[in-house]
């Protein structure tokens, strides 16, 4: 997801291209192609510039509604719904052939993976060991980080392990129940005793009403983020 | 057949193959490079950027060039083979220009240039079903996969900040 306002010019895109699988989208007032993973400019008049990153959250529909039940949601265009992706699209899109192939860590193209780009570093994160393992403490470059599962087991989410406060990266545990509602606890901490929900937010505890800071997260085909991230380091337990 | 109409002809011919070759290499050559399921270069990857960018006015300038030769080889050429056979060219010539113009990636995945949206309540969605999700400001705004990763660019703009949802 990205900001479209760049070099005092508001941009509208449309797709345009596609670069080992990964799309390129033309802005219609500079004739510029932007790569649809990094937001560059790969070539055009604004070649080399980023446009402005939006954090965004892949998530089970029924866990958004229930954290924001006053969104919105993008309706289908009626006469395309027929070319929509079946419902077990990612399924499907598995076993689809790729382009490009990269034999490293035991990883398929087609592999799940959950990439972070942050703090100067990338890293990508198994999405099947994730799910399994439903709290992840680790760090990208020097920085600690959590991945959370989300109720439905389905979703996660990545945050800043550093508590408001606190010195340091904290220990954080999983509550045993899956919650009831979006804003039921999920982890707990140890530095200050605190719940917290899947949004980040410490709901009881010395820490209630702090958030942790999100991490954006890409959920991504292994081929596609080790292409546009060479230097990814992957996480494996 | 004088020398001038001669020579008149025969730049007519190479002025219209010239036209020719550079229009339909600018239709063929990207469409070569980014195939789907093809692995592509860096280097031939941006030439193609390249000839797309620009293309839309080489082949307008390639359909001009061809129609202005196509006048002088008429007056040159008395056979009227050859004449069917050069305005058949420069017919080609302004098709490829037309083409040029196509983005055959909006004909495979229609553009969504109008989006509307729904209050999550009121949507009927499988709670199962992926949506990537933002919060700018205190609106939340969900874009399910299934529909954005058909139309996969969708132009935007959530609590006054201009954004484009890729998937």
């Amino acid at each position: 997801m990205w900001g479209r306002d760049i070099a005092g010019l508001r941009l509208t895109f449309h797709l345009a291209g596609i670069n080992n699988q990964n799309f390129l989208m033309r802005d219609d007032q500079t004739g510029t192609y932007w790569q649809q993973i990094s937001g560059q400019a790969v070539s055009g008049p604004l070649r080399g510039s980023q446009l402005p990153f939006v954090h965004s959250d892949e998530l089970n529909f029924g866990t958004w509604r229930a954290e924001e039940p006053r969104g919105t949601v993008l309706q289908d265009v009626a006469p395309y719904v027929a070319e929509y992706a079946p419902k077990d699209w990612d399924v499907q899109m598995g076993r689809a052939r790729t382009v490009i192939d990269f034999h490293e860590h035991g990883l398929k193209g087609r592999d799940v993976m959950l990439g972070i780009q942050a703090f100067g570093v990338s890293r990508a994160f198994p999405y099947d060991q994730v799910i399994r393992e439903k709290l992840v403490e680790d760090h990208v470059g020097a920085e600690p980080v959590l991945l959370v599962v989300g109720g439905d087991g389905q979703s996660v989410r990545a945050f800043r392990n550093r508590i408001a406060g606190v010195k340091g990266p904290s220990d954080f545990y999983r509550l045993p129940a899956s919650p009831a509602s979006a804003a039921a606890a999920l982890l707990m901490d140890a530095a200050t005793g605190s719940a917290w929900n899947f949004q980040g937010c410490a709901i009881t505890g010395k820490a209630a009403g702090t958030c942790l800071e999100p991490v954006q997260i890409l959920k991504d085909y292994w081929f596609d983020w080790r292409n546009f991230n060479p230097s990814t380091t992957v996480y494996e337990k | 057949m004088t020398r001038e109409a001669q020579h008149n002809r025969r730049i007519a011919v190479a002025t219209l193959l010239v036209c020719l070759v550079l229009a339909l290499l600018c239709v063929w050559y990207p469409l070569y490079v980014i195939r789907p399921f093809r692995a592509q270069g860096a280097r031939e990857l941006a030439a193609a950027l390249v000839v797309m960018r620009f293309r839309e006015a080489v082949t307008l300038l390639c359909c001009v060039a061809a129609l202005a030769a196509l006048v002088f080889y008429w007056r040159a050429q008395p056979r009227k083979w050859r004449r069917a056979c050069a305005t058949a060219g420069v017919a080609f010539v302004c098709v490829l220009a037309a083409l040029a113009r196509v983005n055959i990636y909006e004909l495979m995945f229609h553009p969504d240039d109008r989006p509307a949206f729904g209050a999550a309540a009121n949507i009927k969605l499988d709670p199962a079903e992926k949506v990537i999700a933002i919060k700018i400001g205190g609106a939340a705004r969900a874009y399910p996969i299934r529909n954005i990763s058909y139309h996969h660019v969708i132009n935007d703009v959530l609590d006054k900040v201009a954004i484009v949802a890729t998937y």
